[in-house]
């Protein structure tokens, strides 16, 4: 266990994907009590196009990443509540849609390597001391926006309706909290993978759902399980040379299946 | 007249959906201190009604005044308490206790990251203890009876101190004995804490006694403001279905 920790770059990773597992558990609480899950999958696509625009531009993907998620969490945000669509279906349309652009772009600018690889799976090695000041700047921003108005997210996810007549603005909120989770997941990418930031964000609530607990302890749960799931995840991954993302994943998983059984009615 | 400032002010009010009226040219008020039932057919446009009054949804034509102020301008919203139809049809998977339910009523009030304050907490205490649901304070909304669940939604709309409540049939699913108390409770609010309410009911019967004014929606507004009267004529029946004509309203024309 100690071993890992003598490597600067385990360092890194792991203060970098604990930073991640708390922002990602947080917003996902009130992404998951939204009925709003598949977002957090659409955004990560999205955030791929910034992606290979860095790549194939070569500017800092990890900034325009960033950018492309909220312009395409907006996007969302406006098209679900100025038409008549079902939010499913524009997750949907949007995902594949961001996909296919970002597969044209870097095929075109033939960067098909393995610096995109490591954006769809997640490396730890790829984790840069500039990510790292990036992630804890940008994250704790965010995770300051989140609690500050935890209180009326978890309204808005609730009852919208009740929330917008108690005099919240349930419509800034709404593009506040898909804004942030856009961020989240772009700075996740580079840790967990675009293919696999959605489970790290929805799995730990759904897991900690199974408590039948209130609020606040739901949402400490789901903190404690992303945590664990990204300790555990890292630290097998080095010692086993597995993909980081992808045991992350299955270590949240594992959770979420404990979680269901015990708490089976 | 014995109230000045109506709470609600509706004037010329209508509402339609691609070329289909649903509200046509409905005016009235709401004052202060009344007790005010609506009744009406399914699909009559109570609920659409509510919604607009509300700011939920935005009529097609009219304006409504709300404490005096244009409804895009109202911002003291505290002072209305809401309990939508359906509304304790709470999904049995949130992860919600009653306090947490009851603790809404005062979130809008709160400012960033500041935690409920004395106050708040005296608020919600009261609204508990006023809806007898104390006892219930730390268990899961979804594990609720449907009378329980509704007295833990109208303690949230009572939490901010409202000085209107309007709610939407709020009965859907709860036995006779407990909506007896319910009435009973409401009559109570309405008498002993001043709040004004507004409640949508098929129910008109059993609270003739309690209300002082019944409106009957049916695409058209008829104001009544003797509902025992209301009860007893014929016309009452006849207004179910049909548009109808006004019954017995000296205070607004229409
Ligand atoms: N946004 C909308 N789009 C389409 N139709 C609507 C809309 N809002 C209301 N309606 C229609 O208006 C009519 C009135 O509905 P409303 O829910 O107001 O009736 P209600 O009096 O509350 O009935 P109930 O007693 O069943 O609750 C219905 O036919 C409904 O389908
Ligand atoms: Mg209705």
């Amino acid at each position: 266990m100690l071993e890992m920790l003598e490597y600067e770059f385990m360092q890194r990773a792991l203060l970098a994907g604990m930073l991640i597992a708390l922002l990602a558990s947080i917003s996902g609480t009130f992404v998951v009590l939204k009925r709003y899950s598949m977002i957090s999958e659409t955004l990560a696509h999205s955030a791929l196009v910034g992606v290979a625009v860095g790549l194939v531009a070569g500017f800092n993907p990890l900034w325009i990443a960033v950018l492309v998620a909220i312009l395409s969490a907006w996007l969302i945000e406006y098209l679900r509540s100025s038409f008549a669509l079902y939010s499913d279906a524009i997750l949907a349309i949007l995902l594949s849609g961001s996909l296919a652009i970002a597969v044209i772009i870097v095929s075109l600018g033939g960067a098909f390597n393995n610096s995109l690889f490591s954006y769809l799976f997640g490396s730890i090695l790829a984790v840069s001391s500039d990510d790292v000041i990036t992630i804890l700047f940008v994250g704790t921003l965010a995770l300051a926006l989140l609690l500050a108005f935890a209180k009326e997210l978890y309204f808005i996810a609730y009852d919208e309706e009740v929330a917008k007549t108690s005099g919240i603005k349930v419509k800034l909120l709404n593009f506040l909290l898909v804004t942030v989770v856009a961020v989240i997941i772009a700075l996740s990418i580079r840790i967990v993978g675009s293919l696999l930031i959605g489970a790290l964000m929805v799995i730990p609530t759904v897991a900690a759902l199974q408590y039948r607990v209130g609020f606040l302890n739901t949402m400490f749960l789901s903190v404690i399980f992303a945590l664990l799931s990204v300790i555990s995840g890292m630290t097998l991954s080095f010692y086993f040379s597995l993909p980081s993302g992808a045991t992350i994943v299955l270590c949240v998983l594992l959770i979420f299946i404990i979680s269901l059984i015990g708490n089976k009615k | 007249m014995k109230f000045k400032i109506p709470i609600f002010d509706v004037k010329n009010l209508s509402f339609g959906v691609r070329g289909q009226k649903i509200l046509s040219h409905i005016s009235l008020e709401i004052f202060n201190g009344e007790y005010i039932a609506i009744i009406g057919p399914n699909g009559g446009g109570k609920t659409t009604l509510i919604r607009m009054l509300l700011g939920l949804e935005s009529p097609s034509e009219g304006t409504i005044k709300l404490f005096g102020k244009k409804l895009s301008n109202f911002k003291a919203w505290h002072k209305v308490g809401y309990v939508p139809q359906r509304a304790s049809l709470v999904d049995a998977n949130f992860p919600a206790t009653v306090l947490d339910i009851v603790n809404m009523g005062r979130t809008a009030q709160r400012t960033l990251f500041s935690f409920l304050n004395k106050e708040d907490k005296a608020a919600v205490y009261d609204a508990m203890v006023k809806m007898d649901i104390l006892d219930l304070k730390d268990k899961m909304v979804g594990t609720l009876s449907g009378g329980q669940r509704q007295r833990v939604m109208i303690a949230r709309a009572l939490a901010s101190k409202p000085e209107i409540l309007i709610l939407d049939e709020p009965n859907t699913g709860v036995d006779i004995v407990s909506q007896r108390n319910f009435y009973a409770l409401l009559s109570k609010l309405n008498k002993e804490e001043k709040i004004t309410i507004v409640f949508i009911t098929h129910d008109i019967g059993v609270i003739a006694d309690d209300i002082g004014r019944l409106f009957t929606i049916n695409q058209k507004a008829i104001v009544c403001n003797n509902p025992k009267e209301a009860l007893s004529c014929e016309e009452m029946s006849a207004l179910y279905g049909i548009e109808a004509h006004l019954i017995h309203n000296h205070k607004h024309e229409h």
